[in-house]
């Protein structure tokens, strides 16, 4: 026993009351210290960050759970929640404990720049608030209105991100293939505040979030098609409560929903090994695993090989819990693992559905120098070559 | 009875094709001069089955001797009422599935098995059921708690009239004490309020239980069946005549004197659970200083599952604990509570309430108490290890520790009788045991039995049997213990364990009133005879029986009851005097069997192994190679036993000077965890063995050639090699010198 702790129940009271709702429920048999990725790879973080451990120094509130390397280093995947026997919330409890510091302004020196653009542009990417729409140059998008019956929402990187931007049109090239009814708000409309909620920004989280639905419900929005399983969450299960009732679907699931009504269909053969990386929001938090794979396989000559963690135990690519925007050195990040399991599996295209993976996934592509074996697509920029 | 023996040979399963069967007919004929034998190669048929009727009604045999399949198969098919002895010859298991085929020695093997089964046949009697005087069929419970009166209300459900005894005044016992009961019903979240009190109702208003409170046993003398109790209620004496009891006298809480450590005794506000429970009782929870209690800590296994205290976990203080800390709760859900434990135990739906206190926001530390402070307002801080933050911690300062202490059964207490009487008496005694079991004088039942007036008790004062195999049996026969007297248990367990002994209770009553034995030979007819003028009032079979069946007169002759007998013959082995026998199992019996082994000449270089193998595991351990086809070494000839306790001495010298070359004895697993059917009898028979080396001597023989070796059912496949390595030594010490003799 290295030193003897005061117990404060202030402290932990005070977690609680800032979202840790089921910290008190944790019996800390550790099957989500077990569960996290972090356990993959070894380094600085994987030695401070044990999940268990560090809602055990909540629930007596004592000192380390707030040490920067422990509180920050949280993907937010739910593996550990989606097993958790006592089904605790254990990302709740993270990101309450997160509210206590990053209330304050106490946030990692790398996420001060994000927040700061968040807080002027609307948007983490440091993009300016006049160039939201920017991407939709060349491409025939009507507005949204009563007429139409889905708002296309897309995600802040799609807007800004020269890479992101791809996504987007294609996203929107499938929906008109497919004739689905759709219009954008994108010039008036902010991010969606995911990312600021999990790193522990409520308020900030809370502004963007009121001027969305603000707007939404102006325009008498009803259903909305999210690019990004980040803003699907978000608008599906935090909304709600600040009044924000709209029925949400990834675009993945919609063309997954046409391509059964035989209103999609793919023409152009890629007789290419594909394999696809479940984005954690896009499976374990909203259960669509068979639409991106259903879209795969009705593309003629292609053969869907699995990676070795799949659908449900998928891993995380790293990019969650607003550590997209984190330093991680080379050797410790999800991401690389999860490119060599996909070059394992001698698959030609690693295929995924989420802008935050996109970036992880490319950057270690790249990283391992894996690029001439293995290419790193979305989904819909897939999708669209093979129409 | 005069006998007339017929012989079926089966030639089914194999056995036909393996042996001579013509060769094997002649000893029976011939040897034996049967006057009947008969083979089928489908004996256990209808066909074979006519066959053995017709002989039975019309030529008249009344001893059937069937050489077939193992005795341990096929003994309903094989039953032909009671007016017929009937021996099971082992062919097909421990012969021919487990020897080749169409050998000498497999042939010779078969043979003098029907040899000793024609021997064996030859001094068995028919059976008389002992018949007991004035045998009644009331239950008696001494306890009136929660589990005495399940109990004696379960009894006199089933239709048995039940006497129920309490020391107190009041029926309820430990239940009248708590404010609220653990939870039993769905949903098992939240404490209950206690039931007792109905309970109590419907046990009184049952017309066929009687109860005396403040009521002690001042004696219980007699037997199963018939047993004479004394119960003295504040002083008037009452007589009852009884089948069978049960001891429901429960457990009290581990003495908090003896937990200086953790403050109690030395701060005012370290209190036990069971006086949280008076407090609660009151309303409010309060401090003996009028404050109101707003924060706990409890300690969890406050002296227990700790060697210096009780060693063992009293599977219940868990639960207690969480019980308690609702009740803090339900006052003020802001109040503060603390629980340190080893770990938490909350088998079954009791998790249920684990969680609803983990959600009330109670904070659970696992870890060593490092330390217990009061400051200057009596208030309390603890400072303790907490494993799962890798750091000391101190608490807040907390109103209130409450110390959950464990469970004793009411059986620990007293002063240890045996050993005194062992010293005093040791120059009498020729007590071979070397674990006589334990009695305290602990003023429960107050047996008129010779072994001490209470139940002989195991670990740490728990008077249990045989708690893996026969969980509800006791080492008195007829007699049951039952709820936390028998094992720490919470109420549930309680009202369950009260409904199975008083069912054990009921079995035992009406199994000893036709005669037959209750446990574990069920339906067992015989019992021992004692041949009274041979008796030299040594002692021994009264001594060593370990289920206190015989009692002694003022001249140490024995005093057998039957009703408690458990029929195994552990006095039969100790009897020096071989005064005693069954009906079906003796000295002489058995002695006939040894006799009948033919025993070929040194020069033929056939020697012979006697395995004596207990018929509770090694004999069908036997079975069970011969079920699975494993070859063993066909010097052996087997006599099953009832229980290697059973086993006389003289069996060794009677083997040795037969000629045989080596003895081995196969028996049960002994010690702590042992698996002997009758608790000590394994044992007795090592001991025995000890002192064997004497008799071979004597005999100019090396003791060496009797082996003990205990073997479980499941040890089947261990056969061979025992049985090789046994052979491998007596071939070391080359053949017993008093073949052909």
């Amino acid at each position: 026993m290295a030193e003897i702790l005061d117990v404060s129940l202030e402290m932990r009271d005070y977690i609680v009351s800032s979202g840790a709702e089921t910290l008190s429920e944790c019996m800390q048999c550790g099957l989500c210290t077990n569960l996290c990725p972090w356990r993959l790879v070894h380094g600085e973080v994987s030695e401070s960050f044990n999940i268990r451990k560090m809602q055990r120094q909540a629930q007596l509130g004592l000192d380390g759970f707030d040490e920067e390397e422990v509180l920050f280093a949280c993907v937010t995947c739910g593996m550990c929640q989606v097993n958790c026997p006592r089904e605790v919330k254990i990302i709740d409890n993270v990101i309450g404990m997160r509210n206590t510091t990053a209330g304050a302004g106490f946030i990692p020196k790398i996420l001060k720049p994000v927040v700061s653009s968040v807080r002027s542009n609307g948007n983490p990417w440091m993009g300016a608030e006049d160039k939201r729409a920017e991407w939709q140059e060349g491409l025939d998008i009507p507005t949204f209105s009563e007429d139409t019956e889905y708002l296309l929402y897309v995600c802040c990187n799609s807007c800004y991100d020269p890479r992101g931007k791809k996504i987007a049109k294609s996203v929107v090239n499938l929906l008109q293939k497919a004739g689905v009814s759709f219009g954008v708000l994108t010039a008036e409309e902010k991010c969606c505040g995911e990312s600021m909620r999990k790193l522990g920004d409520e308020e900030l989280y809370q502004q963007l979030a009121e001027s969305n639905i603000s707007l939404f419900n102006g325009k008498g929005v009803k259903k909305i098609i999210t690019t990004s399983p980040h803003c699907l969450d978000t608008f599906k299960k935090d909304y709600p409560e600040l009044g924000g009732e709209f029925e949400v679907i990834h675009y993945s699931e919609l063309l997954g929903n046409l391509l059964k009504e035989g209103k999609l269909a793919f023409s152009a053969e890629q007789a290419k090994k594909v394999t696809f990386h479940d984005p954690c929001y896009l499976g374990r938090h909203n259960q669509v695993f068979d639409s991106p794979r259903e879209l795969l396989q009705a593309v003629p000559g292609l053969e869907l090989v699995e990676l070795e963690r799949t659908k449900r135990n998928s891993l995380c690519c790293g990019g969650g819990g607003a550590r997209v925007w984190a330093e991680v050195p080379a050797g410790e990040r999800f991401s690389e693992l999860r490119i060599i399991d996909a070059v394992d599996k001698k698959a030609d295209i690693l295929v995924t559905a989420c802008p935050y993976c996109i970036t992880m996934l490319v950057d270690a592509c790249a990283g391992l120098e894996k690029g001439d074996v293995l290419q790193v697509m979305e989904m819909s920029e897939f999708l669209s070559s093979a129409l | 009875m005069d006998k007339k023996t017929g012989v079926y040979i089966c030639t089914g399963c194999e056995i036909g094709d393996s042996l001579d069967i013509a060769a094997l007919s002649k000893v029976a004929t011939k040897e034996g001069k049967v006057p009947v034998c008969k083979t089928h190669s489908f004996m256990c048929g209808s066909e074979g089955l006519a066959l053995i009727k017709s002989d039975i009604e019309s030529e008249g045999v009344n001893t059937v001797v069937i050489a077939a399949c193992s005795p341990r198969v096929n003994y309903d098919v094989f039953d032909f009422g009671p007016s017929i002895i009937m021996e099971r010859t082992n062919l097909r298991e421990q012969i021919t599935w487990c020897h080749p085929a169409n050998d000498e020695d497999t042939q010779m093997m078969a043979e003098d098995s029907l040899r000793m089964s024609l021997a064996k046949a030859k001094h068995t009697e028919l059976t008389e059921p002992y018949q007991g005087e004035n045998m009644v069929k009331t239950i008696l419970v001494v306890g009136g708690g929660l589990t005495g009166i399940t109990a004696a209300l379960e009894g006199a459900k089933a239709g048995y009239k039940t006497v129920l005894v309490e020391k107190n005044p009041t029926l309820g016992g430990w239940m009248n004490g708590l404010f609220k009961q653990a939870p039993q019903k769905s949903p098992y979240t939240g404490p209950e309020e206690v039931d007792i009190a109905e309970r109590v109702k419907e046990l009184e208003a049952h017309p066929d239980v009687t109860v005396y409170v403040g009521a002690e046993m001042q004696e219980i003398a007699g037997a199963p069946g018939m047993f004479d109790v004394t119960i003295n209620q504040n002083g008037n004496i009452i007589t009852e005549r009884i089948g069978s009891v049960i001891l429901a006298t429960g457990a009290v809480p581990y003495d908090p004197t003896n937990l200086g450590h953790l403050g109690y005794g030395k701060y005012e506000n370290v209190i036990t659970g069971q006086k949280l429970e008076e407090l609660a009782s009151k309303g409010k929870i309060l401090r003996t200083d009028g404050k109101e209690v707003q924060s706990i800590a409890f300690i969890q296994c406050a002296g227990s599952r700790d060697p210096e205290h009780l060693p063992y976990c009293s599977g219940t203080c868990c639960v207690e604990s969480l019980k308690q800390a609702t009740y803090l709760k339900e006052q003020n859900p802001e109040a503060t509570v603390y629980i340190f434990n080893k770990d938490i135990r909350t088998p079954g739906q009791y998790e249920r309430l684990y969680k609803r206190v983990q959600k009330d926001g109670a904070i659970f530390v696992r870890g060593e108490i490092t330390s217990i402070q009061e400051d200057d307002e009596k208030n309390l801080i603890i400072e303790a290890a907490d494993v799962l933050s890798g750091s000391g911690i101190n608490t807040e300062s907390v109103d209130l520790v409450v110390l959950a202490t464990g469970m004793v059964p009411t059986t620990a207490f007293g002063e240890n009788l045996i050993e005194q009487v062992e010293s005093d008496e040791s120059d009498k005694t020729d007590c071979e045991s070397s674990v006589e079991p334990v009695i305290l004088k602990s003023n429960l039942l107050n047996l008129a039995y010779r072994q001490g007036p209470e139940m002989p008790t195991l670990k740490y004062g728990f008077p249990d049997s045989h708690f893996i195999c026969f969980p509800y049996e006791t080492r008195r026969t007829g007699i049951y213990a039952a709820g936390s007297v028998r094992a720490p248990m919470d109420e549930i367990s309680s009202i369950e364990d009260a409904t199975g002994a008083v069912m054990k209770a009921v079995q035992c009553i009406e199994l000893s009133a036709t005669g037959a034995a209750v446990h574990p030979r069920v339906g067992d007819m015989s019992f021992p005879d004692f041949a009274m003028q041979r008796c030299t009032q040594c002692k021994r079979c009264t001594v060593e029986c370990p289920f206190g069946a015989i009692n002694e007169d003022e001249k140490y002759n024995p005093l057998p009851n039957p009703t408690r007998c458990r029929r195994c013959g552990i006095c039969m082995g100790a009897c020096p005097e071989r005064i005693i026998s069954f009906k079906n199992y003796s000295v002489p019996m058995v002695g006939n069997m040894i006799k009948a082994i033919e025993v070929p000449d040194e020069d033929e270089e056939k020697p012979r192994i006697l395995i004596f193998a207990c018929e509770n595991d090694a004999y069908p351990a036997l079975d069970m190679a011969g079920i699975n086809r494993l070859n063993y070494n066909a010097w052996v000839r087997v006599i099953p036993v009832r229980c290697l306790g059973s086993l006389n001495i003289v069996w060794i010298a009677d083997t040795m000077s037969q000629g045989i070359d080596g003895i081995l004895l196969l028996g049960c697993k002994h010690g702590d965890d042992y698996q002997c059917h009758f608790i000590q009898g394994s044992e007795l028979a090592e001991v025995r063995l000890g002192k064997v080396a004497e008799t071979l001597n004597r005999l100019d023989l090396e003791s060496d050639r009797v082996r003990m070796e205990q073997i479980s059912i499941a040890d089947y496949d261990k056969i061979p090699d025992i049985l090789d390595s046994f052979a491998k030594r007596l071939d070391e010490l080359g053949p017993n010198p008093y073949k052909g003799f």
